[in-house]
């Protein structure tokens, strides 16, 4: 009995436990006073503040849902999908895997956020890392959704078509031009380990499949959750503080109009699936530069960076950003050369 | 069985801290998204066409926090640790702090950090029905639309907006509008100036109706303001495309 009961503390387990208690008391101490000061300050009357509150805001309620719908999909495949056909798929050559993990996202129709958690679950149930991240970078750009909203905010105009199946077309290209880039790792190089006791209380491999599911549900919903709300914090100030002529000044150096559209993506930090809307507005830009800027965003930006950074280990942002970047300059100069 | 579990030990099922810290903070997303559903906040933050996303977090958000605290009790609990408490609190306080913020729009301090909407609109909206900021916004993007609109100038409109400031022109200041195609991050600025305007009535951010006819000038498009009445914020203070 004693082997029992003194985990849950009496003598020695109390003041361990105690802690943690205190820490509860301090958080809704910190939630409250938030509540109250945001209600005292009124926004309303700080321009910036109420800025920043709605920017934040509305990045947060519009990615939350594909969070979810992502980390549904990710604990279905986790718990229905078995690891036998996954490796059916691992077996296949990688020159084969990464054309098809890339085709895949077309059906699968949700933004950026969504993508991350299932790319996650594809590589930790033995898909060759390079074709989950073909998947992962390929499926907010290929998807159905996105070709529709790339089509409805160019639509009456001579670019169309190039700006449409250019964005396809790159979006493959650039997505398995890193897929394969990254393709050498092994999932365990790949992706970050995640706190053990964390995964521990997550999941209980004995358990029924149902509390399996809502085990990795829920901890991919919390463990992508705080990476997203740092990535819409930061995108919302930018929006906030930066003023449009700045970076309208950035992005219309001539010589420079890519890049500066891959930075103003990446700062912007949108959904692929409205972005096309933002980037038609960029009038001054020929195509190449527009669709620098629609081909980069939703593959690194702000808020993925965050997510990037909590779901791979070390390095991994830093070589996304610079495989993205290049692949995604090299292929829109040649358009640039074309279409101008 | 009473053996059995006499050699396992203590079989009682007891909540598990981080499982139920989870719950809690996905029940609170939930309630978020419900608040924003039933209050009719969703058009602060998303356009119509995104709008369906609040009712489905709120669904997705509620199954998972049932889930969760469904099995959230187990043989041997963990306790909540001090740094998973701190997460779960981060996790939550985008929560307060949107309960928390009055229901209001971006104004006039996020004019001047957004582009003018150019590529949203089409020249079929143009040609008939009444003209709203959407529509002037395409006329400013796509020549079609601004022929349309040409051939309607001098038409009577009215259009809702708020007030921006025209520098140096006493009586004449722009109307605006963010255009949102998701979220307001991706929001867009559609304007009109409105000439003929009292000099001094109107403060920048006021809510306003403008009656008169339009003129298209070029990528000026003005309003020659008959009537100017003073308005609440609409419910939808930002237009989809």
């Amino acid at each position: 009995m004693a082997v029992d009961v003194e985990p849950r503390g009496s003598t020695i387990g109390a003041p361990k436990r105690a802690r943690p208690k205190s820490s509860v008391v301090w958080v809704l101490a910190m939630l409250g006073g938030v509540a109250v000061l945001t209600r005292a300050v009124d926004p309303s009357s700080l321009p910036w503040l109420r800025n920043l509150l709605i920017v934040f805001g509305s990045l947060l309620v519009e990615a939350m849902p594909f969070i979810l719908i992502g980390a549904t999909v990710s604990a279905a495949i986790e718990v229905l999908v078995p690891a036998s056909a996954f490796a059916r798929i691992a077996t296949l050559p990688p020159r084969l895997q990464m054309p098809v993990a890339a085709a895949a996202g077309v059906a699968f129709p949700v933004c950026e956020c969504g993508s991350v958690p299932v790319a996650r679950r594809l590589a930790t149930k033995g898909l060759s890392p390079g074709a989950a991240i073909t998947f992962m970078l390929a499926a907010p750009i290929v998807n159905p959704v996105v070709v529709a909203s790339t089509f409805v905010a160019y639509r009456g105009r001579d670019t169309l078509w190039t700006m449409v199946l250019g964005r396809l077309a790159l979006g493959f290209v650039v997505a398995m031009t890193v897929g394969w880039v990254m393709g050498r790792l092994s999932s365990g190089e790949l992706l970050r380990a995640r706190a053990a006791q964390v995964e521990a209380h997550e999941v209980d491999i004995a358990e029924a499949r149902w509390r399996r599911f809502f085990g990795h549900m829920t901890g991919d919903v919390v463990f992508m959750a705080r990476f997203l709300i740092m990535g819409a914090a930061l995108a919302a100030a930018i929006q906030t503080f930066v003023p449009q002529s700045i970076v309208d000044s950035v992005a219309s150096l001539p010589v420079l109009s890519l890049i500066a559209m891959m930075v103003l993506a990446f700062v912007m930090s949108l959904c692929s699936e409205s972005d096309a809307f933002v980037a038609a507005s960029f009038t001054a830009f020929g195509p190449a530069a527009q669709l620098a800027f629609l081909v980069f965003g939703p593959m690194v930006d702000l808020k993925l960076a965050a997510l990037y950074m909590g779901t791979y280990r070390r390095g991994f942002l830093r070589t996304a950003v610079v495989a993205v970047g290049a692949t995604t300059l090299v292929a829109t100069l040649w358009i640039q050369v074309i279409w101008g | 069985m009473s053996t059995h579990t006499g050699t396992r030990g203590d079989t009682r099922l007891r909540f598990s801290g981080p499982r139920v810290g989870a719950a809690v903070t996905l029940a609170a997303w939930a309630g978020l998204f419900w608040f924003l559903m039933i209050s009719g906040r969703t058009s602060l933050y998303l356009s119509t066409r995104t709008s369906w996303l609040i009712p489905l977090g709120a669904v997705l958000a509620s199954i998972a926090a049932i889930g969760r605290i469904a099995s959230a009790r187990v043989r041997d609990p963990e306790p909540l640790g001090i740094r998973e408490t701190w997460m779960f609190g981060v996790i939550v306080l985008p929560v307060v702090l949107l309960l928390a913020l009055p229901p209001v729009s971006l104004n006039s301090y996020a004019v001047n950090r957004r582009s003018n909407s150019t590529g949203i609109g089409s020249s079929a909206r143009v040609v008939s029905g009444p003209i709203d900021l959407v529509d002037v916004a395409a006329a400013r993007a796509v020549v079609d639309a601004q022929a349309a609109l040409k051939a309607r100038a001098g038409e009577r409109v009215s259009i809702e907006g708020f007030v921006t400031e025209e520098s140096g022109e006493a009586d004449r200041f722009q109307l605006t509008r963010f255009v949102i195609t998701c979220c307001v991050a991706d929001a867009t600025i559609s304007y009109v100036t409105v000439v003929d305007a009292p000099p001094g009535t109107f403060e920048t951010d006021q809510w306003v109706r403008v009656t008169g006819p339009i003129y298209p000038l070029g990528s000026d498009i003005l309003v020659q303001a008959q009537s100017i009445e003073p308005i609440d914020a609409p419910a939808e203070p930002y237009l989809t495309p």
